[in-house]
Protein backbone atom coordinates (compact mmCIF):
# COMPACT_ATOMS: atom_id res chain seq x y z
CA UNK A 1 0.00 0.00 0.00
CA UNK A 2 1.55 3.42 -1.07
CA UNK A 3 2.25 5.84 2.51
CA UNK A 4 -0.57 8.32 1.15
CA UNK A 5 -3.54 6.41 -0.13
CA UNK A 6 -4.99 9.55 -2.29
CA UNK A 7 -4.68 12.43 -0.10
CA UNK A 8 -5.41 13.45 3.35
CA UNK A 9 -7.88 16.17 3.15
CA UNK A 10 -11.61 16.27 1.83
CA UNK A 11 -12.88 18.94 -0.49
CA UNK A 12 -16.28 18.25 -1.43
CA UNK A 13 -17.14 21.68 -3.04
CA UNK A 14 -14.13 21.06 -5.34
CA UNK A 15 -15.82 17.58 -6.65
CA UNK A 16 -18.98 19.68 -6.85
CA UNK A 17 -17.49 22.12 -9.21
CA UNK A 18 -15.78 19.26 -11.52
CA UNK A 19 -18.62 17.63 -11.64
CA UNK A 20 -20.78 20.57 -12.69
CA UNK A 21 -17.80 21.59 -15.15
CA UNK A 22 -17.16 25.04 -13.55
CA UNK A 23 -13.99 24.23 -13.39
CA UNK A 24 -10.96 22.63 -15.26
CA UNK A 25 -8.22 24.03 -12.69
CA UNK A 26 -7.01 21.57 -8.97
CA UNK A 27 -6.86 17.89 -8.70
CA UNK A 28 -8.67 15.21 -10.55
CA UNK A 29 -10.96 14.14 -7.90
CA UNK A 30 -11.96 10.07 -7.56
CA UNK A 31 -15.04 8.65 -7.10
CA UNK A 32 -16.84 5.50 -7.05
CA UNK A 33 -20.40 4.20 -6.46
CA UNK A 34 -20.23 1.54 -4.27
CA UNK A 35 -17.08 -0.59 -2.39
CA UNK A 36 -17.73 -4.10 -1.33
CA UNK A 37 -17.26 -4.47 2.50
CA UNK A 38 -13.84 -6.62 1.88
CA UNK A 39 -12.75 -4.13 -0.08
CA UNK A 40 -13.19 -1.58 2.92
CA UNK A 41 -11.91 -3.93 5.35
CA UNK A 42 -8.81 -4.49 3.18
CA UNK A 43 -8.12 -0.82 3.53
CA UNK A 44 -9.31 0.23 7.11
CA UNK A 45 -8.41 -2.91 8.50
CA UNK A 46 -12.18 -2.74 10.07
CA UNK A 47 -13.89 -6.22 10.27
CA UNK A 48 -17.77 -6.60 8.74
CA UNK A 49 -19.21 -10.20 8.00
CA UNK A 50 -19.13 -9.53 4.01
CA UNK A 51 -22.21 -11.67 3.17
CA UNK A 52 -24.87 -9.60 5.46
CA UNK A 53 -24.04 -6.44 2.99
CA UNK A 54 -26.67 -6.71 0.72
CA UNK A 55 -29.88 -7.55 3.27
CA UNK A 56 -28.08 -4.60 4.86
CA UNK A 57 -28.18 -2.30 1.76
CA UNK A 58 -31.68 -2.94 1.17
CA UNK A 59 -33.42 -3.14 4.79
CA UNK A 60 -36.96 -3.92 4.54
CA UNK A 61 -39.77 -3.03 6.60
CA UNK A 62 -39.26 -4.04 10.56
CA UNK A 63 -35.57 -4.84 10.44
CA UNK A 64 -34.09 -6.61 13.29
CA UNK A 65 -31.82 -4.93 16.22
CA UNK A 66 -29.48 -7.08 15.04
CA UNK A 67 -29.93 -5.62 11.59
CA UNK A 68 -29.77 -2.03 12.94
CA UNK A 69 -26.14 -3.01 14.64
CA UNK A 70 -24.83 -4.24 11.29
CA UNK A 71 -26.45 -1.25 9.77
CA UNK A 72 -24.58 1.27 12.37
CA UNK A 73 -20.98 -1.28 11.89
CA UNK A 74 -21.15 -0.66 7.67
CA UNK A 75 -21.61 2.88 7.94
CA UNK A 76 -18.78 3.25 10.42
CA UNK A 77 -17.21 1.00 7.87
CA UNK A 78 -18.54 3.60 5.27
CA UNK A 79 -16.61 6.75 6.64
CA UNK A 80 -13.46 4.92 8.02
CA UNK A 81 -12.88 3.96 4.36
CA UNK A 82 -13.33 7.55 2.59
CA UNK A 83 -11.27 8.96 5.28
CA UNK A 84 -8.73 7.18 4.93
CA UNK A 85 -8.54 7.00 1.31
CA UNK A 86 -9.12 10.37 0.64
CA UNK A 87 -12.43 10.38 -0.79
CA UNK A 88 -14.67 14.17 -0.84
CA UNK A 89 -17.72 12.38 0.38
CA UNK A 90 -19.16 8.99 1.85
CA UNK A 91 -21.83 7.12 0.46
CA UNK A 92 -24.82 6.27 2.39
CA UNK A 93 -28.51 5.18 1.61
CA UNK A 94 -32.04 6.18 2.34
CA UNK A 95 -33.70 3.97 3.99
CA UNK A 96 -37.22 3.01 1.86
CA UNK A 97 -38.08 -0.19 3.09
CA UNK A 98 -39.66 -1.92 -0.04
CA UNK A 99 -39.76 -5.63 0.54
CA UNK A 100 -37.70 -6.80 -2.39
CA UNK A 101 -37.08 -10.49 -4.17
CA UNK A 102 -34.36 -11.64 -2.02
CA UNK A 103 -30.87 -12.02 -3.86
CA UNK A 104 -29.67 -15.58 -4.68
CA UNK A 105 -26.53 -15.85 -2.93
CA UNK A 106 -23.70 -18.22 -4.60
CA UNK A 107 -19.86 -19.39 -3.46
CA UNK A 108 -17.78 -18.74 -6.24
CA UNK A 109 -14.96 -21.69 -6.25
CA UNK A 110 -12.56 -19.29 -8.31
CA UNK A 111 -12.57 -16.92 -4.96
CA UNK A 112 -11.62 -19.09 -2.48
CA UNK A 113 -15.55 -19.79 -1.39
CA UNK A 114 -16.62 -15.43 -1.44
CA UNK A 115 -20.30 -15.28 -1.88
CA UNK A 116 -21.70 -13.42 -4.07
CA UNK A 117 -25.85 -12.16 -4.80
CA UNK A 118 -27.41 -12.93 -7.80
CA UNK A 119 -30.80 -10.78 -9.11
CA UNK A 120 -33.10 -13.73 -9.48
CA UNK A 121 -34.14 -13.51 -13.44
CA UNK A 122 -36.79 -15.67 -13.54
CA UNK A 123 -38.87 -14.83 -10.30
CA UNK A 124 -40.12 -11.89 -8.22
CA UNK A 125 -42.56 -11.01 -5.65
CA UNK A 126 -44.42 -9.34 -8.67
CA UNK A 127 -45.17 -11.94 -11.10
CA UNK A 128 -48.72 -10.24 -12.15
CA UNK A 129 -51.80 -7.96 -11.36
CA UNK A 130 -52.88 -10.17 -8.32
CA UNK A 131 -49.57 -9.94 -6.58
CA UNK A 132 -49.22 -6.45 -7.47
CA UNK A 133 -52.65 -5.16 -5.50
CA UNK A 134 -51.59 -7.33 -2.59
CA UNK A 135 -48.17 -6.03 -2.50
CA UNK A 136 -47.61 -3.75 0.86
CA UNK A 137 -46.35 -0.87 -0.72
CA UNK A 138 -44.58 1.07 2.41
CA UNK A 139 -45.66 5.39 2.47
CA UNK A 140 -43.18 7.72 1.58
CA UNK A 141 -42.97 8.45 5.53
CA UNK A 142 -41.46 5.34 6.33
CA UNK A 143 -38.22 6.49 4.09
CA UNK A 144 -35.64 6.98 6.31
CA UNK A 145 -32.64 9.30 5.98
CA UNK A 146 -30.76 7.96 9.05
CA UNK A 147 -27.82 7.02 7.73
CA UNK A 148 -27.62 10.75 6.11
CA UNK A 149 -27.76 11.82 9.80
CA UNK A 150 -25.85 9.41 11.05
CA UNK A 151 -22.92 10.44 8.64
CA UNK A 152 -24.09 14.15 9.45
CA UNK A 153 -22.24 13.70 12.75
CA UNK A 154 -19.11 12.04 12.44
CA UNK A 155 -17.92 13.06 8.65
CA UNK A 156 -14.41 14.87 8.84
CA UNK A 157 -14.38 18.38 7.45
CA UNK A 158 -14.65 19.13 3.58
CA UNK A 159 -16.99 15.82 3.04
CA UNK A 160 -19.97 15.62 2.32
CA UNK A 161 -22.34 12.87 1.96
CA UNK A 162 -23.12 11.28 -1.84
CA UNK A 163 -26.95 9.74 -1.60
CA UNK A 164 -26.74 6.80 -3.14
CA UNK A 165 -30.51 5.62 -4.57
CA UNK A 166 -31.26 2.05 -6.25
CA UNK A 167 -33.06 3.19 -9.38
CA UNK A 168 -36.55 2.21 -10.35
CA UNK A 169 -36.14 0.47 -13.27
CA UNK A 170 -33.66 -1.68 -11.04
CA UNK A 171 -36.19 -2.66 -8.36
CA UNK A 172 -38.90 -3.11 -11.43
CA UNK A 173 -36.55 -6.08 -12.65
CA UNK A 174 -36.06 -6.90 -8.91
CA UNK A 175 -39.85 -7.29 -7.90
CA UNK A 176 -40.81 -8.83 -11.14
CA UNK A 177 -38.10 -11.13 -12.08
CA UNK A 178 -35.65 -10.01 -15.30
CA UNK A 179 -37.42 -12.64 -17.29
CA UNK A 180 -40.88 -12.45 -16.14
CA UNK A 181 -40.17 -8.14 -16.48
CA UNK A 182 -39.24 -8.71 -20.39
CA UNK A 183 -42.29 -10.51 -21.37
CA UNK A 184 -44.77 -8.05 -19.59
CA UNK A 185 -42.73 -5.20 -20.72
CA UNK A 186 -44.80 -6.21 -23.72
CA UNK A 187 -47.41 -8.41 -23.16
CA UNK A 188 -48.62 -6.11 -20.55
CA UNK A 189 -46.76 -2.98 -20.39
CA UNK A 190 -49.50 -0.86 -18.06
CA UNK A 191 -48.30 -3.48 -15.38
CA UNK A 192 -45.13 -2.67 -15.46
CA UNK A 193 -46.57 0.79 -15.71
CA UNK A 194 -48.29 1.20 -12.47
CA UNK A 195 -45.30 -0.68 -10.42
CA UNK A 196 -42.88 1.69 -11.86
CA UNK A 197 -45.07 4.85 -10.62
CA UNK A 198 -45.53 3.32 -6.76
CA UNK A 199 -41.88 3.01 -6.99
CA UNK A 200 -41.43 6.62 -8.23
CA UNK A 201 -43.46 7.99 -6.10
CA UNK A 202 -41.11 6.56 -2.84
CA UNK A 203 -38.00 7.49 -5.41
CA UNK A 204 -39.32 10.68 -5.89
CA UNK A 205 -40.00 11.58 -2.02
CA UNK A 206 -36.50 10.15 -1.33
CA UNK A 207 -34.34 12.05 -3.53
CA UNK A 208 -36.13 15.04 -2.85
CA UNK A 209 -35.57 14.63 0.76
CA UNK A 210 -31.53 13.52 0.42
CA UNK A 211 -31.45 16.37 -1.27
CA UNK A 212 -32.60 18.73 0.97
CA UNK A 213 -30.67 17.14 3.70
CA UNK A 214 -27.47 19.83 4.60
CA UNK A 215 -25.20 16.57 5.01
CA UNK A 216 -25.77 15.76 1.34
CA UNK A 217 -23.83 16.92 -1.34
CA UNK A 218 -25.45 15.14 -4.68
CA UNK A 219 -27.58 11.93 -5.51
CA UNK A 220 -25.89 9.24 -7.18
CA UNK A 221 -29.38 7.37 -8.87
CA UNK A 222 -28.22 4.03 -10.35
CA UNK A 223 -29.85 2.13 -12.78
CA UNK A 224 -28.74 -0.27 -15.36
CA UNK A 225 -30.79 0.10 -18.01
CA UNK A 226 -27.75 -1.66 -21.07
CA UNK A 227 -26.00 -5.01 -21.07
CA UNK A 228 -23.21 -4.95 -23.57
CA UNK A 229 -24.64 -4.29 -26.84
CA UNK A 230 -27.47 -1.87 -26.09
CA UNK A 231 -30.29 -1.14 -23.91
CA UNK A 232 -32.26 -3.97 -22.32
CA UNK A 233 -35.35 -2.50 -23.62
CA UNK A 234 -36.48 -0.69 -26.77
CA UNK A 235 -35.60 3.11 -26.54
CA UNK A 236 -39.48 3.73 -27.52
CA UNK A 237 -40.34 1.73 -24.06
CA UNK A 238 -37.29 3.55 -21.85
CA UNK A 239 -39.15 6.55 -23.23
CA UNK A 240 -42.75 6.18 -22.77
CA UNK A 241 -42.31 4.24 -19.27
CA UNK A 242 -38.90 5.44 -17.37
CA UNK A 243 -37.65 8.41 -18.85
CA UNK A 244 -40.45 11.17 -17.41
CA UNK A 245 -39.65 9.63 -13.90
CA UNK A 246 -36.22 10.20 -13.95
CA UNK A 247 -36.36 13.41 -14.74
CA UNK A 248 -38.56 13.96 -11.77
CA UNK A 249 -35.94 12.55 -9.85
CA UNK A 250 -33.34 15.24 -11.14
CA UNK A 251 -35.61 17.84 -10.69
CA UNK A 252 -36.00 16.92 -6.96
CA UNK A 253 -32.45 16.77 -6.75
CA UNK A 254 -31.56 20.02 -8.52
CA UNK A 255 -34.76 22.07 -6.53
CA UNK A 256 -32.25 21.93 -4.06
CA UNK A 257 -29.20 23.09 -5.79
CA UNK A 258 -27.64 19.23 -5.42
CA UNK A 259 -25.82 17.32 -8.98
CA UNK A 260 -27.61 14.58 -10.01
CA UNK A 261 -25.30 11.79 -11.34
CA UNK A 262 -26.59 9.07 -13.30
CA UNK A 263 -25.03 5.44 -12.87
CA UNK A 264 -25.80 2.94 -15.41
CA UNK A 265 -24.42 -0.11 -16.79
CA UNK A 266 -23.96 -1.34 -20.58
CA UNK A 267 -24.24 0.63 -23.73
CA UNK A 268 -26.77 3.30 -23.31
CA UNK A 269 -26.24 5.71 -26.08
CA UNK A 270 -29.44 5.36 -27.83
CA UNK A 271 -30.61 7.32 -24.57
CA UNK A 272 -28.40 9.69 -24.10
CA UNK A 273 -29.92 12.62 -25.75
CA UNK A 274 -32.94 11.76 -23.76
CA UNK A 275 -30.87 11.37 -20.38
CA UNK A 276 -28.82 14.57 -20.72
CA UNK A 277 -31.69 17.31 -22.84
CA UNK A 278 -34.64 15.79 -20.84
CA UNK A 279 -33.92 14.07 -17.75
CA UNK A 280 -30.83 16.54 -16.98
CA UNK A 281 -28.59 14.22 -15.55
CA UNK A 282 -25.28 16.34 -14.93
CA UNK A 283 -22.83 13.04 -14.98
CA UNK A 284 -22.57 9.75 -15.96
CA UNK A 285 -20.99 6.94 -14.60
CA UNK A 286 -19.93 3.19 -15.28
CA UNK A 287 -17.80 2.35 -18.46
CA UNK A 288 -16.74 -0.78 -19.51
CA UNK A 289 -14.02 -1.36 -22.06
CA UNK A 290 -15.39 -4.35 -24.28
CA UNK A 291 -18.92 -2.00 -24.35
CA UNK A 292 -17.56 1.49 -24.77
CA UNK A 293 -13.82 2.87 -23.56
CA UNK A 294 -14.51 5.29 -21.18
CA UNK A 295 -12.68 8.27 -23.41
CA UNK A 296 -15.09 8.04 -26.54
CA UNK A 297 -18.11 8.77 -24.27
CA UNK A 298 -16.14 11.61 -22.45
CA UNK A 299 -15.33 12.64 -26.49
CA UNK A 300 -18.95 12.84 -27.34
CA UNK A 301 -20.14 14.41 -24.25
CA UNK A 302 -17.91 15.94 -22.27
CA UNK A 303 -18.77 19.39 -23.26
CA UNK A 304 -22.32 18.80 -21.88
CA UNK A 305 -22.20 16.49 -18.89
CA UNK A 306 -19.20 15.09 -16.46
CA UNK A 307 -17.82 11.58 -16.99
CA UNK A 308 -17.00 9.77 -13.69
CA UNK A 309 -14.50 6.62 -13.55
CA UNK A 310 -13.63 4.80 -16.19
CA UNK A 311 -10.73 1.76 -15.08
CA UNK A 312 -12.41 -1.15 -16.27
CA UNK A 313 -13.10 -3.99 -13.39
CA UNK A 314 -12.20 -6.79 -15.58
CA UNK A 315 -8.41 -4.90 -15.65
CA UNK A 316 -8.78 -4.22 -12.18
CA UNK A 317 -9.44 -7.75 -11.14
CA UNK A 318 -6.74 -9.60 -13.79
CA UNK A 319 -4.45 -7.21 -14.99
CA UNK A 320 -1.10 -5.90 -13.04
CA UNK A 321 -0.34 -2.64 -11.24
CA UNK A 322 1.67 -2.28 -13.87
CA UNK A 323 -1.32 -2.61 -16.49
CA UNK A 324 -3.36 -0.50 -14.57
CA UNK A 325 -0.55 2.21 -14.16
CA UNK A 326 -0.92 2.67 -17.94
CA UNK A 327 -4.43 2.47 -18.13
CA UNK A 328 -5.06 5.07 -15.92
CA UNK A 329 -2.97 7.18 -17.31
CA UNK A 330 -4.47 6.75 -20.85
CA UNK A 331 -7.33 7.83 -19.37
CA UNK A 332 -6.35 10.73 -17.56
CA UNK A 333 -4.45 11.99 -20.80
CA UNK A 334 -7.91 12.09 -22.53
CA UNK A 335 -10.16 12.99 -19.58
CA UNK A 336 -8.25 15.29 -17.19
CA UNK A 337 -7.67 18.10 -19.30
CA UNK A 338 -10.87 19.37 -20.28
CA UNK A 339 -12.19 18.86 -16.75
CA UNK A 340 -15.46 17.01 -16.03
CA UNK A 341 -13.67 14.33 -15.12
CA UNK A 342 -13.03 11.86 -11.83
CA UNK A 343 -11.16 8.89 -11.50
CA UNK A 344 -12.03 5.55 -10.55
CA UNK A 345 -12.70 2.00 -11.45
CA UNK A 346 -15.37 1.85 -14.65
CA UNK A 347 -18.49 -0.01 -12.09
CA UNK A 348 -17.53 -0.71 -8.00
CA UNK A 349 -15.01 -1.99 -5.88
CA UNK A 350 -15.77 -5.32 -5.83
CA UNK A 351 -14.65 -8.28 -3.49
CA UNK A 352 -12.98 -9.84 -6.56
CA UNK A 353 -10.38 -6.69 -7.78
CA UNK A 354 -6.77 -6.70 -6.76
CA UNK A 355 -6.15 -3.95 -3.92
CA UNK A 356 -2.99 -3.87 -5.44
CA UNK A 357 -4.36 -2.30 -8.92
CA UNK A 358 -6.84 -0.32 -7.15
CA UNK A 359 -3.72 1.10 -5.18
CA UNK A 360 -1.87 1.64 -8.77
CA UNK A 361 -4.84 2.89 -10.26
CA UNK A 362 -5.52 5.68 -7.05
CA UNK A 363 -1.85 6.21 -7.00
CA UNK A 364 -1.12 6.74 -10.33
CA UNK A 365 -3.63 9.39 -10.49
CA UNK A 366 -2.41 11.06 -7.51
CA UNK A 367 0.89 11.32 -9.16
CA UNK A 368 -1.18 12.80 -11.92
CA UNK A 369 -2.51 15.41 -10.29
CA UNK A 370 1.57 16.03 -8.89
CA UNK A 371 3.05 16.20 -12.03
CA UNK A 372 0.51 19.11 -12.83
CA UNK A 373 0.29 21.13 -9.55
CA UNK A 374 -1.69 19.84 -7.65
CA UNK A 375 -1.79 18.25 -3.74
CA UNK B 1 -46.52 -20.92 -43.66
CA UNK B 2 -46.32 -17.23 -43.83
CA UNK B 3 -48.76 -16.87 -40.92
CA UNK B 4 -46.86 -19.35 -39.05
CA UNK B 5 -43.61 -17.21 -39.53
CA UNK B 6 -45.10 -13.85 -39.04
CA UNK B 7 -46.95 -15.65 -35.54
CA UNK B 8 -43.18 -16.20 -33.84
CA UNK B 9 -41.58 -13.21 -35.12
CA UNK B 10 -44.21 -11.54 -33.30
CA UNK B 11 -43.92 -13.75 -30.16
CA UNK B 12 -47.42 -15.17 -29.91
CA UNK B 13 -46.92 -18.78 -28.08
CA UNK B 14 -50.72 -20.17 -28.19
CA UNK B 15 -51.33 -19.10 -31.96
CA UNK B 16 -48.19 -20.52 -32.89
CA UNK B 17 -48.77 -23.79 -31.68
CA UNK B 18 -52.43 -23.66 -32.81
CA UNK B 19 -51.14 -23.05 -36.30
CA UNK B 20 -48.83 -26.22 -36.21
CA UNK B 21 -51.81 -27.87 -35.33
CA UNK B 22 -53.52 -26.57 -38.31
CA UNK B 23 -50.30 -26.88 -40.84
CA UNK B 24 -49.94 -30.56 -39.80
CA UNK B 25 -53.91 -31.86 -39.69
CA UNK B 26 -53.83 -29.97 -43.11
CA UNK B 27 -51.40 -32.80 -44.38
CA UNK B 28 -48.23 -30.55 -44.42
CA UNK B 29 -44.85 -31.88 -44.32
CA UNK B 30 -43.52 -31.63 -40.77
CA UNK B 31 -40.41 -30.71 -41.44
CA UNK B 32 -40.83 -28.20 -44.28
CA UNK B 33 -42.77 -26.24 -41.39
CA UNK B 34 -39.41 -26.22 -39.82
CA UNK B 35 -37.38 -25.33 -42.94
CA UNK B 36 -39.46 -23.13 -44.85
CA UNK B 37 -41.41 -21.33 -41.57
CA UNK B 38 -40.34 -21.65 -38.33
CA UNK B 39 -36.47 -21.50 -38.73
CA UNK B 40 -36.61 -18.84 -41.32
CA UNK B 41 -38.69 -16.80 -39.00
CA UNK B 42 -35.98 -17.00 -35.93
CA UNK B 43 -33.45 -16.10 -38.58
CA UNK B 44 -35.03 -12.97 -39.12
CA UNK B 45 -36.00 -12.51 -35.46
CA UNK B 46 -31.98 -12.35 -35.32
CA UNK B 47 -31.55 -10.27 -38.05
CA UNK B 48 -33.59 -7.61 -35.94
CA UNK B 49 -32.12 -8.17 -33.07
CA UNK B 50 -29.03 -7.71 -34.51
CA UNK B 51 -30.00 -4.77 -36.51
CA UNK B 52 -31.28 -3.21 -33.13
CA UNK B 53 -35.06 -3.13 -34.13
CA UNK B 54 -35.82 -6.03 -32.02
CA UNK B 55 -34.35 -5.97 -28.00
CA UNK B 56 -34.52 -8.50 -25.70
CA UNK B 57 -38.22 -8.75 -25.02
CA UNK B 58 -38.71 -9.38 -28.51
CA UNK B 59 -36.11 -12.17 -28.74
CA UNK B 60 -37.86 -13.92 -25.63
CA UNK B 61 -41.24 -13.68 -26.72
CA UNK B 62 -40.37 -15.03 -29.86
CA UNK B 63 -38.09 -17.99 -29.21
CA UNK B 64 -40.81 -18.67 -26.46
CA UNK B 65 -43.08 -19.25 -29.45
CA UNK B 66 -40.92 -20.99 -31.47
CA UNK B 67 -40.41 -23.68 -28.16
CA UNK B 68 -44.48 -23.85 -28.23
CA UNK B 69 -43.96 -25.08 -32.26
CA UNK B 70 -41.42 -27.00 -31.69
CA UNK B 71 -43.34 -29.06 -28.68
CA UNK B 72 -45.88 -29.66 -31.02
CA UNK B 73 -43.55 -30.48 -33.70
CA UNK B 74 -40.97 -32.23 -32.26
CA UNK B 75 -42.57 -36.06 -32.16
CA UNK B 76 -44.06 -36.02 -35.31
CA UNK B 77 -40.13 -34.81 -36.89
CA UNK B 78 -38.96 -37.98 -34.77
CA UNK B 79 -41.34 -40.44 -36.19
CA UNK B 80 -40.56 -39.09 -39.57
CA UNK B 81 -36.83 -39.66 -39.29
CA UNK B 82 -36.02 -35.71 -39.71
CA UNK B 83 -33.07 -35.07 -37.87
CA UNK B 84 -31.19 -32.18 -36.37
CA UNK B 85 -28.41 -30.34 -37.88
CA UNK B 86 -26.01 -31.61 -34.79
CA UNK B 87 -25.76 -31.12 -31.34
CA UNK B 88 -24.58 -27.91 -28.84
CA UNK B 89 -24.00 -28.78 -25.15
CA UNK B 90 -24.45 -25.21 -23.28
CA UNK B 91 -24.37 -23.80 -19.54
CA UNK B 92 -23.61 -21.04 -17.36
CA UNK B 93 -19.98 -21.69 -15.81
CA UNK B 94 -19.48 -23.06 -12.19
CA UNK B 95 -20.28 -20.08 -9.11
CA UNK B 96 -22.71 -17.81 -11.99
CA UNK B 97 -26.37 -18.54 -11.83
CA UNK B 98 -27.39 -16.31 -14.56
CA UNK B 99 -29.00 -17.46 -17.41
CA UNK B 100 -31.21 -15.19 -20.01
CA UNK B 101 -27.87 -14.94 -22.13
CA UNK B 102 -27.33 -18.89 -22.19
CA UNK B 103 -30.83 -19.44 -22.51
CA UNK B 104 -31.17 -17.08 -25.34
CA UNK B 105 -28.38 -18.66 -27.29
CA UNK B 106 -29.83 -21.68 -26.52
CA UNK B 107 -33.47 -20.78 -28.06
CA UNK B 108 -31.57 -19.38 -31.18
CA UNK B 109 -29.68 -22.24 -31.94
CA UNK B 110 -32.72 -24.78 -31.02
CA UNK B 111 -34.38 -21.88 -33.58
CA UNK B 112 -31.46 -22.91 -36.33
CA UNK B 113 -32.53 -26.64 -36.09
CA UNK B 114 -29.76 -27.90 -33.50
CA UNK B 115 -30.18 -30.09 -30.81
CA UNK B 116 -29.69 -28.27 -27.74
CA UNK B 117 -28.31 -30.19 -24.58
CA UNK B 118 -28.93 -27.42 -21.96
CA UNK B 119 -27.09 -28.15 -18.49
CA UNK B 120 -28.23 -24.89 -17.09
CA UNK B 121 -26.55 -23.25 -14.36
CA UNK B 122 -23.63 -23.35 -11.67
CA UNK B 123 -21.92 -26.08 -14.03
CA UNK B 124 -18.89 -27.58 -13.20
CA UNK B 125 -15.83 -28.52 -15.33
CA UNK B 126 -16.49 -32.14 -14.75
CA UNK B 127 -20.25 -31.82 -15.90
CA UNK B 128 -19.43 -29.69 -18.78
CA UNK B 129 -16.95 -32.64 -19.23
CA UNK B 130 -18.93 -35.89 -18.63
CA UNK B 131 -21.58 -34.05 -20.96
CA UNK B 132 -19.22 -34.08 -24.04
CA UNK B 133 -18.66 -37.51 -23.19
CA UNK B 134 -21.47 -38.76 -23.32
CA UNK B 135 -23.72 -36.41 -25.90
CA UNK B 136 -20.75 -35.81 -28.25
CA UNK B 137 -21.79 -32.56 -29.70
CA UNK B 138 -20.16 -29.98 -32.29
CA UNK B 139 -19.83 -27.72 -29.94
CA UNK B 140 -19.97 -26.88 -26.43
CA UNK B 141 -21.04 -23.22 -25.52
CA UNK B 142 -20.10 -21.33 -21.55
CA UNK B 143 -21.68 -18.35 -20.40
CA UNK B 144 -20.30 -15.98 -17.25
CA UNK B 145 -21.45 -12.94 -16.36
CA UNK B 146 -18.55 -11.88 -14.04
CA UNK B 147 -14.74 -11.44 -14.35
CA UNK B 148 -14.62 -14.01 -11.42
CA UNK B 149 -16.91 -16.59 -12.83
CA UNK B 150 -15.31 -16.20 -16.68
CA UNK B 151 -12.38 -18.25 -15.20
CA UNK B 152 -14.68 -21.34 -14.68
CA UNK B 153 -14.30 -21.29 -18.69
CA UNK B 154 -10.72 -22.33 -18.75
CA UNK B 155 -11.02 -24.74 -15.95
CA UNK B 156 -13.12 -26.43 -18.37
CA UNK B 157 -11.22 -26.22 -21.39
CA UNK B 158 -8.26 -27.66 -19.52
CA UNK B 159 -10.58 -30.59 -18.00
CA UNK B 160 -11.87 -31.36 -21.31
CA UNK B 161 -8.14 -31.15 -22.29
CA UNK B 162 -7.41 -33.72 -19.36
CA UNK B 163 -9.78 -35.85 -20.49
CA UNK B 164 -8.53 -36.25 -24.35
CA UNK B 165 -11.84 -34.50 -25.41
CA UNK B 166 -10.70 -31.38 -26.36
CA UNK B 167 -9.87 -32.09 -30.08
CA UNK B 168 -13.24 -33.65 -30.57
CA UNK B 169 -15.37 -30.24 -29.83
CA UNK B 170 -15.61 -26.46 -30.83
CA UNK B 171 -15.55 -24.08 -28.09
CA UNK B 172 -17.56 -20.77 -27.79
CA UNK B 173 -17.24 -18.28 -24.96
CA UNK B 174 -19.62 -14.96 -23.90
CA UNK B 175 -21.12 -13.54 -21.38
CA UNK B 176 -21.33 -9.67 -20.20
CA UNK B 177 -17.51 -9.53 -18.93
CA UNK B 178 -15.74 -12.03 -21.36
CA UNK B 179 -14.26 -10.79 -24.59
CA UNK B 180 -12.29 -11.63 -27.77
CA UNK B 181 -8.85 -12.18 -26.17
CA UNK B 182 -10.05 -13.45 -22.79
CA UNK B 183 -11.12 -16.41 -25.48
CA UNK B 184 -7.85 -16.60 -27.06
CA UNK B 185 -6.18 -16.31 -23.87
CA UNK B 186 -7.88 -19.47 -22.35
CA UNK B 187 -7.74 -21.31 -25.40
CA UNK B 188 -11.64 -20.99 -26.76
CA UNK B 189 -12.42 -21.47 -30.34
CA UNK B 190 -14.75 -18.66 -30.61
CA UNK B 191 -16.37 -15.69 -28.69
CA UNK B 192 -19.54 -14.50 -29.40
CA UNK B 193 -20.98 -10.88 -28.37
CA UNK B 194 -24.62 -12.61 -28.78
CA UNK B 195 -26.24 -15.08 -29.56
CA UNK B 196 -26.74 -14.37 -33.53
CA UNK B 197 -22.65 -14.39 -33.66
CA UNK B 198 -23.28 -17.96 -31.88
CA UNK B 199 -25.61 -19.41 -34.48
CA UNK B 200 -23.74 -18.38 -37.02
CA UNK B 201 -19.93 -19.74 -35.76
CA UNK B 202 -22.19 -23.20 -35.08
CA UNK B 203 -23.57 -22.98 -38.77
CA UNK B 204 -20.16 -22.47 -39.71
CA UNK B 205 -19.07 -26.10 -37.72
CA UNK B 206 -21.76 -27.56 -39.22
CA UNK B 207 -21.11 -26.93 -42.97
CA UNK B 208 -17.86 -28.04 -42.10
CA UNK B 209 -19.10 -30.81 -40.91
CA UNK B 210 -20.38 -31.75 -43.98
Amino acid sequence: MPEKIFKDHHDFEHLRRVIMRETTEGPVPIIELAADPEVMSAVTGMGFPAERALEIYYLGPNPTMEQLQLGLRLMDLSLAFSEKVGYDYVTMIPVVPIPRTEFLARENPQQEGKVRGWLDEHHGLIMNRADLEAFPWPSTEEISLVAMDYAASKMPEGMKVMAVYTGIFEDLKRLMGFENMALKSVEDPELCGEILDRLAVLAEAAIDRCAAHEAVGAVFYAEDMGFNRGLMLSPRWMRQWVIPYLKRFAEACHRHGKPFLLHSCGQIDALMEDLIETVGIDARHSFQDNIEPVEEVYRKYHDRIAILGGVDVDLLARGTPEQVRRRTREILEVCAPGGGFCMGSGNSLTNYIRMENYYAMLDETRKWNQEHGYL
Amino acid sequence: MDELKELIKQGKAEETEARVRELLQAGNDPEALLREAMIPAMEEVGNLFQAGEYYLPEMLLAARAMQAGLEVLKPVLARHGAGFLGKVVMGTVQGDIHDIGKNLVTMTLEGAGLEVIDLGVDVSPERFVNAVREHKPLALGMSALLTTTMLSMKETIDALREAGLRDSVRVMVGGAAVRGEFAEEIGADFYGPDSVAARDYVRQIVELAG
